[in-house]
């Protein structure tokens, strides 16, 4: 048993370090003026006091999170409330919105904002805005994702039973199900809320296909920099990164709150 | 009666995003595919006919389906691997495993592309230390191919997999273990009897995730080679965005292959998955 913990151990290091080198390199990469040898030479900051003074990328990562967060919460409250339909009132419905939300899956990547674009760029206001296009196909591209966690979660606490004891207790199907099941869902739908977090803030083609030149958002300035710097670029890779990383800490301390509170 | 299904009201939200932003343009693309080019209105096979006789879209579905199923594989293994781990190892290492695996999970796209360009470019470090000691695989390194692409596709994939398969791995319970251990069995004997069978349905819906991640994956391409790789993806974007002439009903046609591909792929593992709850 403790060779197979050691090897466990083991398996989780090497995955580690596969998936960190090309960060690490891309974090050289920017503190250094020369790196063509095996040792970078040249110490410097100065990528980082370019982008730090640069009131554009500040922006654009402003419009990145707010263009994240939006769908999130819109997608997640929606799915909620149409899970409570299904879930307690209509469990056969219950295929057909998982066909809704297996769809997403079949347009993923370029073809949804190509399609969405094909169709909405030549209907009236309010439709063809922009951001209100980009919002609605992020919710559509994270639907699976927090359907599924919100179902297995669902499935994992044994919904059912609890809904059935809450009623015994007097609660309404609304007040078990929103007061009750969902606070004791929501730890780990949050695993699903970041994985689509992270797909909407790394997102560079919906973006690029359907706001274009209109909403930078960060994604579309380090592509910008990317013509004209690579040492630069790395630095704003690696500033983008620590921004996420902030906000996976911020879920999971809100998150542990929740859970010390409850 | 009327009063009581006001519950229903809770479903409009959801219907009205998924026939807007789904179903609708999805809808309009498939008619679309079908109309002639440059016209209106009318009906043609044409534009599915040009796509699957023509070399240049030919190369683009076979590379596109290769680098998908390659990288989704070996994604998979990958994943199989570290979530099993987790599974075995409780404690601090695999906090951090998660929280790596979240955090990566982000570096996709076209950050990703370029930190292997910086690695393994036309002057990138992993390069010029190969030229200058030497190390011809290093020196000659094919990032600007479909091989060096599979090799970020790769990337991508295992954080993604990692992250699907890990809960999967809950429904594993030690009881299992012990009884597989009170009859004689290994380590071995339980992954392959009774663990991977448990877990064939999260790994074949793991794959399909990753199948079709792979295949409509556009960014790291477009970062890497710009249109200069023959990829479904990148075939379907220059049809509605860019320098060529655009050509949306041809365009529509490429994406509906792209959409059926990747319904096959749900579908296979659909029959897959209720198969084994039989």
């Amino acid at each position: 048993m403790d060779t197979n913990k050691k090897s466990s151990k083991l398996a989780i290091v090497v995955i580690i370090a596969y998936l960190l080198i090309p960060l690490v390199m891309t974090l050289i990469y920017s503190l250094f003026e020369e790196w063509i040898d095996i040792l970078p030479r040249n110490f410097t900051l100065n990528a980082y006091i370019e982008i730090f003074s640069d009131a554009v990328f500040w922006i654009s990562v402003g419009r990145t999170i707010l263009i994240s967060v939006v769908p999130i919460i819109l997608c997640t409250i929606i799915v909620l409330l149409a899970m409570y339909v299904t879930y307690i009132y209509k469990p056969e419905w219950d295929k057909y919105i998982q066909i809704l939300c297996t769809i997403p899956y079949a347009v993923q990547g370029v073809i949804l904002p190509i399609c969405v674009l094909a169709l909405y760029t030549s209907v009236p206001k309010p439709f063809n805005n922009r951001i209100f296009l980009l919002i609605s196909t992020y919710m559509i591209v994270i639907l699976p994702y927090i359907y599924q966690g919100i179902r297995n979660n669902l499935q994992g606490i044994g919904a059912k039973k609890i809904i059935e004891a809450a009623q015994m207790l007097g609660a309404s199907k609304f007040y078990a199900f929103f007061r009750v099941v969902v606070p004791n869902i929501m730890n780990g739908v949050t695993v699903s809320i970041m994985l689509s977090m992270a797909i909407i803030f790394g997102d560079f083609v919906i973006v690029n296909t359907l706001a274009g030149g209109h909403f930078q958002t960060a994604q579309m300035y380090l592509y910008d920099v990317m013509k004209k710097s690579g040492q630069r670029t790395c630095a704003v890779i690696i500033v983008l990164f620590l921004i996420t990383l902030l906000i996976s800490a911020c879920a999971f301390f809100i998150q542990r709150k929740k859970k010390e509170e409850a | 009666m009327n009063n009581k299904k006001t519950y229903l009201f809770a479903l409009i939200p959801f219907l009205v995003l998924c026939i807007l932003f789904e179903l609708i343009p999805i809808i309009y693309t498939s008619v679309r595919s079908f109309v002639p080019e440059g016209k209106d209105i009318g009906f043609t096979f044409e534009n599915y006919i040009n796509i699957f006789s023509k070399t240049l879209y030919q190369k683009a579905i076979v590379n596109s389906l290769l680098i998908s199923i390659l990288s989704s594989i070996i994604g998979l293994i990958v994943a199989f691997i570290g979530a099993k781990a987790v599974h075995e190892s409780k404690g601090k290492l695999n906090n951090i495993f998660m929280s790596i695996l979240n955090m990566v999970s982000n570096f996709s796209g076209v950050p990703l592309a370029f930190a292997y360009i910086i690695m393994f470019g036309n002057v990138g470090v992993m390069t010029m230390i190969g030229s200058n000691y030497g190390i011809e695989f290093l020196a000659n390194f094919p990032l600007y191919s479909v091989w060096g692409l599979l090799l970020i596709y790769v990337y991508f994939q295992i954080p993604l997999s990692t992250l699907l398969l890990i809960p999967a791995f809950d429904a594993i319970r030690k009881e299992w273990k012990e009884s597989n251990a009170l009859l004689g069995g290994t380590n071995f004997t339980f992954w392959t009897k009774i663990g991977i069978p448990i877990l064939m349905p999260s790994i074949l819906s793991t794959f399909s995730v990753l199948f079709a991640n792979a295949l409509a994956a556009y960014a790291s391409a477009y970062a890497l080679l710009m249109n200069n790789v023959s990829l479904l993806p990148i075939r379907l974007s220059e049809q509605f965005v860019g320098d060529l002439v655009q050509r949306p009903e041809f365009g529509s046609a490429i994406a509906v292959v792209l959409i059926v591909f990747m319904i096959i792929a749900i579908m296979i593992q659909n029959k897959l998955t209720v198969k084994k709850g039989i």
